[in-house]
């Protein structure tokens, strides 16, 4: 644990590497912040990228968070951390700077899987995938110059890409292995989006054999249970998985994340949030709002250790896609129909809120209707939790 | 320092009140309220991380 006067680098600027710094200094840390990120922009909110920033109703530059200033942050922007060395406490910078910390916070966050990396695009050509402010501008300037588009992956993010693909006017179609969202959301919600996309003109193929990338006239096109499909553009929506290359020496990381204790950390002066980490039985919860309070637990950890609250995990995400505005509190998939609080199922404006056999609440979902979070908590019965099974508790 | 909320950008997502709730309050139909436009010097750290909490991006800080 870093004395308040100690040196806290923080790996990666998302909202997980900002929130910490963030709670840093609400938490009483007096000492040097050293923020670094490999990419060359300044912090930016990821969640608007997939939504208003590609469908161009908002500008880019709404994506950038408020500058750091007054947290009296060192940013280092364009700067790679390729390895650690836990027993010295160092971090070897891609330039082979060596970086002394006290306290250190993880939060690299993830990478796109892409088709390739599965096996099932052996062509060598790229795919278009959307994690990063560059991946948006290269996306948003295919969308301008092609007339269709495939879309690989029914999860959230290729639901609100191939939203986003009808926005801008472009023939869309959905290739994946299992009806959008299901797995994920549950039958429920994968029936409501299906509905929608396809009244928005999106043609949905799934089939669980799955989809192959395959080359045609020199460029990407796809397979899915022996039909060809082609289109100006593919981009691949297939899942992320946590950025833990440059950890792995330490021992500290494996290939599914950094494993933490219920209070973010990893060690007694190394921490980490967001979707690079795995907790409890390590599971990974990659969302917007888990790394924020991820971020706020660990650093709370690094300066107060065991006196900090544990980390209480609220299941929550929203996304925006064929007019619908969802938000969702609750442990993911949902069985079964849900009640219908409030609103007007038909007329797209509803409150609903999943039971149990007993009928305790155990989900709820707000769709075109505002809801405080702590609201939509409670009519999903999400707070308060239980304690947290944890793997290897620190001490 | 006061704090402003942009009406037609909130979508009440509500982090912003859980950084600072003695300043900003979602009422129970998502409507964000400012409780105190004026921020007092010892809540500017606060103010700033409501601000950097909105993920669209409808909170902004003003001299």
């Amino acid at each position: 644990m870093p004395a308040p006067y100690g040196a806290v680098v923080i790996v990666g600027g998302s909202i997980a590497g900002v929130t910490a710094a963030d709670e840093l200094r609400v938490a009483g840390h007096v000492g040097p912040i050293v923020l670094i990120d490999e990419q060359r922009h300044r912090p930016y909110a990821r969640p608007p990228l997939s939504k208003a920033i590609l469908t161009g109703k908002e500008a880019l530059d709404s994506a950038f968070l408020p500058a750091l200033d007054d947290l009296d942050v060192d940013l280092c922007t364009d700067t790679t951390a390729i390895d650690l060395v836990p027993d010295e406490a160092v971090l070897i910078l891609s330039s082979g700077e060596r970086l002394h910390y006290d306290g250190l916070v993880v939060a690299t966050g993830a990478s796109p899987v892409t088709m390739a990396d599965l096996g099932l695009n052996q062509t060598g050509l790229p795919e278009l995938v959307l994690r990063t402010l560059d991946d948006v501008v290269l996306l948003a300037g295919a969308f301008s110059s092609a007339q269709s588009i495939i879309v690989v992956g029914g999860g959230i993010l290729g639901m609100e890409l191939a939203s986003a693909a009808r926005d801008a006017g472009l023939v869309t179609t959905v290739l994946t292995n299992e009806p959008p969202l299901l797995s994920m959301g549950g039958t429920f919600l994968s029936n409501l989006v299906s509905e929608r996309a396809e009244r928005a003109g999106v043609t949905v193929h799934h089939d669980p054999a799955g989809v192959e990338l395959i080359e045609r006239g020199g460029r990407l096109a796809a397979s899915l249970a022996g039909r060809e499909f082609a289109a100006d553009i593919v981009v691949t929506a297939v899942g992320d998985r946590p950025r833990v290359e440059w950890l792995l020496s330490s021992g500290l990381a494996d290939r599914r994340g950094v494993p933490v204790d219920s209070r973010c950390r990893v060690t007694a002066n190394i921490v980490a949030a967001g979707d690079v980490t795995t907790w409890g039985d390590r599971r990974r919860t990659p969302h917007w709002a888990a790394a924020m309070d991820q971020a706020r637990v660990a650093a709370r950890a690094l300066v107060a250790g065991d006196a900090a609250e544990p980390y209480q995990p609220r299941p929550y995400f929203w996304s925006d896609q064929f007019g619908l505005a969802l938000k969702m509190a609750g442990e993911c998939p949902f069985p079964g129909r849900p009640v219908l609080l409030d609103g007007e199922e038909e007329l797209g404006r509803a409150v609903f809120q999943w039971r149990s056999p007993d009928g305790d609440p155990i989900g709820a979902m707000t769709v075109n209707t505002p809801m405080a979070i702590a609201r939509l908590h409670r009519t999903a019965g999400t707070a308060p939790r239980p304690p947290i099974r944890t793997i290897k508790e620190l001490r | 320092m006061k704090v402003a909320v942009d009406e037609r950008r909130c979508e009440g997502y509500g982090f912003c009140e859980e950084r600072a709730p003695e300043l900003l309050q979602l009422d129970d139909e998502g409507q964000l309220l400012i409780l105190r436009p004026d921020v007092a010097d010892g809540e500017a750290d606060k103010a700033r991380a409501a601000v950097r909490s909105c993920p669209v991006a409808a909170l902004r800080l003003e001299d």
